[in-house]
């Protein structure tokens, strides 16, 4: 596996919840070696957001976090702390990629922030994931999720026909998905550049122009025509004569694209069975589909292709958007327990011994459990 | 350091092949995976049918008649018009294949075998996996949305499911096939054999939908459209509407911020409270809103840390300060259109026009 394409690369992951861990886990998935940064004070709030229970242990047993993180490392460092900056900043010699999304300015008070890090290695591609950007009166802004389909147009344009605008909701959270689609490649290609050149970049990604450059074309077409109408309209399209979801007589949800328009199909829909109903239209030359929900993509394997995958204690996990020489992902090691390497990567990278482990342990510096009252 | 007149991906060729009759959501998500690569300098080289890509005739239009849809999604890129069904036209595609670095495609097209034993990295956009047997399946890109059960997702749960505005599918499937590319771009310019490349719609829908089967797979029931029993709910305000959304952390933040004492009632105290009383939780809200501009919602919300989301319109974006700041909406011509969401050391990458249909 030493000719994947990002073999040798090694990224320093303070990436949280999707935007950011998961652009560090595409990273993982193109043979990165990826160590992420919590800390006992601080976890990646999907640990939180997704406990099952509260027993001991629990911030290792959020299936969020466990689908987001597979296949990288696991360090409990405080950024709060002096020598746990001291042992970041060692750490980042060692690597080629930064990934975080925090709130702009948080690294930089921590002696972490591009600036810091380009001095003591300036081949390193810093990649920061925000919502508005590294710059600019919003910049400070804060998000979560849908937020972002408000405002970057996409929610203006989802909706029933002349009814209020809809946002894709905290179970979708569209805009954080997309985020590391387009900043994994970017990061590559940043890498490519650090590789011929020596020199590393900073790359600010604004989530909200990543969701809006998804409405490139309506947002030329609104520049070219101000009065442009751009309001709700279901599920109907330009340019498509007839397309809508229908309801079939066993009560499920089937959507229909149609080049012609065909004022029965409702009744159509109504007098069969949503299975029946798809084939036959399929049959007749007409795209039609199953309206699915999460039961039916666990479901149809063949259809879920290469996105879900199982990690060694079972869990299912994230897969792979694509497939590489035709595979899928290989599950390395499942999501890392907190600060589950610290102690590994500290003697790997950095030499440490078994006293200068004891010492960051007793300072709290490094650990294993939240150490800030969250339990 | 490398002089900011060069572009990190200067130094590649690419061929986008554009089959004939190729289903449109396929050709969006392949031009925009181009149009990334060609707006960071790659030289994209955009094979067109006799009588052109389709697309550009797609809606929306500009005012002149020209499709905007086409104008943004092939930025930066050459065209040339090869008949593929001929042979001195597969001829003239086999060539060109032989010293690109990379090559997008359609499958199923006509070409597909003649790409994929090319000197070029293979990168394939297709509608399903292959391990559907579906090659022939009539699609399009919404039904795509549906088997991806991303429909399913967004609406009222006793009406239809809703499709999200835009593009979708075809977009997630176009940067992900950037990024394909980037490695493949990454695994030759290394050295090494570049692993080819296989994008479905399909696949990417799912994947990005990770949270319906992650939650059914932990209740065994899915998550679906909630409507109005959402914690999360649109409001109308003085100006337009304003999507209330907040983590669990900023509960205390958002109740101070409305100020009503019927909020500190314990019944809203947790999540699954406020969505139990999630009627009588929006009666306590929606008046805060009615009388305030989403300006002031977003700046008084924001001082207090919390995320609401003031909904505006694409037409709206081309004002949005924050954008203008960043300059963010690059100048085309008489037009403005966004510009590839990322700033590499403060550079943009300015496009340049999509490519007249060659006579």
């Amino acid at each position: 596996m030493s000719t994947r394409p990002l073999s040798g690369v090694r990224v320093l992951d303070f990436g949280l919840l999707t935007a950011g861990a998961n652009t560090s886990a595409m990273l993982a998935d193109l043979g990165a070696d990826v160590i992420k940064i919590e800390s006992g004070a601080y976890l990646d709030p999907f640990r939180v957001v997704g406990k099952p229970d509260d027993n001991a242990g629990w911030w290792n047993r959020s299936p969020q976090f466990r689908f987001t993180n597979r296949n990288k490392r696991g360090l409990a460092l405080n950024l709060k702390d002096k020598d746990g900056q001291r042992v970041i900043r060692e750490l980042a010699t060692h690597c080629d990629v930064v990934v975080e999304n925090f709130r702009r300015g948080v690294l930089d008070r921590a002696g972490l922030g591009y600036a810091d890090l380009k001095k003591i290695n300036p081949r390193i591609v810093f990649a920061a994931i925000s919502s508005q950007g590294d710059t600019g009166p919003e910049r400070m802004n804060v998000s979560f999720g849908s937020t972002l389909d408000a405002t970057s147009g996409i929610a203006a344009m989802t909706g029933y026909e002349g009814e209020e605008p809809r946002i894709s909701g905290m179970d979708v959270n569209y805009p954080d998905q997309i985020v590391s689609l387009f900043a994994t490649g970017i990061v590559i290609t940043a890498v490519m550049e650090a590789r011929r050149t020596g020199q590393g970049c900073f790359l600010d990604f604004s989530q909200r122009e990543v969701a809006s450059f998804t409405l490139g074309e309506e947002i030329l077409a609104a520049s070219a025509d101000p009065a442009r109408a751009q309001a709700r309209r279901g599920n109907r399209q330009d340019g498509v004569a007839q397309q809508d979801t229908y309801k079939c007589r066993d009560g499920r949800w089937i959507a229909i694209t149609r080049d012609t328009a065909d004022p029965a199909l409702e009744a159509f829909c109504a007098g069969h069975d949503s299975t029946a109903a798809v084939a036959a239209l399929l049959a007749r030359g007409i795209a039609a589909a199953p309206c699915n929900d999460g039961v039916d993509l666990l479901k149809d394997t063949a259809l879920a292709g290469v996105t879900l995958a199982r990690d060694d204690k079972g869990g299912l996990v994230k897969g792979l958007p694509y497939r590489l020489d035709g595979r899928g992902i290989t599950i390395e090691r499942a999501a890392p327990d907190l600060g589950q390497h610290t102690e590994a990567v500290l003697r790997e990278l950095l030499g440490y011994d078994d006293a200068a482990l004891r010492r960051l342990a007793d300072a709290d510096v490094t650990s294993t459990t939240p150490n800030s009252g969250e339990t | 350091m490398s002089p900011s007149d060069t572009l990190p991906l200067q130094r590649f060729t690419i061929v986008e092949v554009n089959d004939r009759d190729v289903p449109l959501c396929l050709r969006l998500a392949t031009s925009l995976a181009g149009k990334i690569a060609a707006d960071l300098g790659a030289t994209v080289l955009k094979v067109e049918p006799p009588g052109g890509d389709p697309m550009r005739r797609a809606p929306p239009h500009l005012p002149q008649g020209e499709s905007a849809l086409f104008q943004f999604l092939n930025t930066s890129k050459r065209s040339l018009v090869l008949d593929l069904a001929g042979d001195s036209g597969r001829a003239a595609l086999a060539k060109l294949l032989d010293t690109a670095d990379a090559a997008l495609f359609e499958e199923p097209a006509s070409i597909a075998a003649l790409v994929r034993a090319g000197k070029a990295t293979p990168i394939e956009i297709a509608a399903f996996p292959v391990e559907l047997d579906a090659a022939a399946r009539p699609v399009s890109e919404f039904t795509l949305l549906a088997l991806g059960g991303l429909l399913h997702m967004v609406g009222e749960p006793d009406r239809k499911p809703l499709r999200l505005g835009g593009h979708q599918a075809s977009y997630a499937a176009g940067l992900t096939a950037f990024t394909g590319l980037a490695a493949a771009l990454a695994a030759r310019a290394a050295g090494h054999t570049a692993p080819s490349v296989r994008v479905s719609l399909a696949e990417v829908l799912q994947w990005v939908n990770w949270k319906a089967a992650s939650g059914a797979e932990a209740s065994g029931t899915s998550p679906g459209r909630e409507g109005r029993s959402s914690e999360f709910q649109i409001v109308p305000c003085k100006d337009g509407h304003v999507a209330v959304v907040y983590t669990v952390t900023q509960w205390p933040a958002t109740r101070a911020l409305i100020g009503d004492p019927r909020l500190m009632d314990t019944k809203f105290n947790t999540r699954a409270g406020r969505r139990q009383n999630v009627a009588e939780l929006y009666a306590i809200l929606t008046p805060w809103f009615a009388g305030k501009t989403r300006t002031e919602i977003q700046t008084t919300a924001q001082a207090k840390g919390v995320p609401f989301g003031p909904i505006f319109s694409p037409s709206e974006l081309l004002d949005t300060e924050q954008y203008v700041a960043r300059g963010f909406l690059a100048k085309l011509g008489d037009y403005r259109m966004p510009q590839l969401p990322v700033q590499w050391n403060g550079r943009s990458f300015a496009p340049k026009p999509a490519p007249e249909l060659p006579a």
